[in-house]
Formats: structure tokens, sequence, C-alpha cells
């Protein structure tokens, strides 16, 4: 990992076109600029984190969702929106 | 232009083992993967009338991972479709697309089932590329419950 001391208005760049800056310093953490390419998506790493896990969590073989579809398929209810009572 | 429907052909059905081939116009491209599967760049939709309202998002790359998948309208009604404006740039998606928005859903070994809602797959049929949309702030749950 590259180590850099930075002070405020202070930034690093990387690559072509993504800078990240130091805004403001504070006792409760820092606050950073980055600027990036529009294709380059940018995310906060817990968030990418959580979703990772979450698709982990829903990833299936093949061959195992075509057996849960037919399960579903089977079922006597059709899947409802979980936020409307049932009639 | 009209944008081309999502192409929603049946998979060839390979049993899992052998590859499939899809052909190329069916295949929708993630430039980044999908969190957790950054090598998957190319997936297929399918769907079928009799397992409406789910339909299924099967990558062709290693290692081929399946999801389940349903309108997030669907799970929950007064779900708020809100893209940020760089999302929108990297779909390229001009206001005439009609964006196609995929939740994913996971089923736990007791049965119950919840919808990724925090972070949709929205997909621009005029183009055939997509994106899981992770937006910085959002009103909506990673594990929505889904009553089956």
């Amino acid at each position: 990992m590259l180590i850099f001391s930075r002070k405020r208005d202070e930034a690093i760049v990387i690559g072509d076109g993504i800078e990240i800056r130091v805004l403001r310093t504070g006792r409760d953490g820092v606050k950073l600029g980055v600027t990036a390419p529009a294709a380059i998506a940018v995310h906060r790493r817990e968030i990418y984190d959580l979703i990772r896990a979450e698709n982990a969590v829903a990833a299936r073989s093949p061959g195992e969702l075509r057996h849960l579809m037919a399960r579903l398929r089977a079922a006597p209810r059709r899947a409802m929106p979980a936020d409307v009572p049932p009639a | 232009m009209t944008p081309r429907a999502p192409q929603l052909s049946e998979f060839p059905d390979d049993g899992g083992a052998g590859v499939p081939a899809p052909r190329p116009d069916d295949v929708v491209t993630f430039p980044d993967g999908l969190p957790g599967f950054e090598s998957c760049r190319r997936f297929v939709l399918i769907v079928s009338d009799d397992m409406a309202p789910f339909g299924r998002i099967q990558a062709i790359d290693a290692p081929r991972p399946a999801f389940l998948t349903i309108d997030p309208a669907l799970a929950l009604k007064r779900y708020r479709r809100m893209l940020s404006p760089a999302d929108r740039l990297r779909l390229e998606a001009t206001d005439d697309d009609a964006l196609l928005w995929l939740a994913i859903v996971a089923l736990s070994p007791d049965g119950t089932a919840s919808v990724n809602l925090r972070a949709p797959l929205v997909i621009n049929p005029r183009t055939m590329t997509g994106f899981q949309v992770m937006p910085h702030q959002s009103l909506y749950p990673v594990r929505h419950p889904l009553s089956l």
C-alpha cells in the first residue's frame, strides 16, 4: 500500500483523470473530494462490501435456479408485493 | 430509433455442464461486472410467462452465477426508481430510453425470500448495457421481505 501525507487542499492523482483531494480534516474524520471520469464508479467501501455479500447470498448455479423456479411455479400462491395486504 | 426490447429468449439449457452459446444480440454487457462477480461481464435475461413475475439473469462468464429477479415495483408498490446523473451517464441513457429495472431476489434456506432494493440492476435496452446501481444514499434496504 502506498501511504501519503496530505494537508487540507492537497490531492493525489491516480492514473488518467482520477483525483482525490482532502477537503477538510477533523477529529471525527476526513472529508475527501473524488473527481473521476463518468465511466468510473466510486463507492464507499462498506456499501460495496454490503452489496457484494448480498450478491453472494443470492447467486445460484443455473441448475439450482431452475429447480428453485420450478418450486416457485408449483407454489399455490403467486408472489405478492410484501406491502400489499392479501385481498 | 425505437429502443429494441432486451432479448428474453430461453437460455440454452445445458444442464450446467456445457458452454451456452447465446446469440450476440441477446447478451447484456455489465462493464463492471457485479460486486463479488467482477469477472462476469456478459449476461442473458430469461423470462417466461409461466414464471412471471420472476425472471432470471444468468452470467455467461465463469463462475456463471444466476440470479432470480423481480421488478422492484412489484416487490414494493411505492418503489421509486432513482438514478443519479452520473449513473444515467454511465448507462448512456437518454430521456427516451425505457430502462429495465430488475431487483435481485435472495432465497434463504428457511424458505423466506428477500429483494435487494438497495442495489437494483438497471439495463439500457438500446445499448444492451447494465450496471448494478449503488446510490450513495438510498431509502431502501438490501433485504426487503418478499412474501411468497
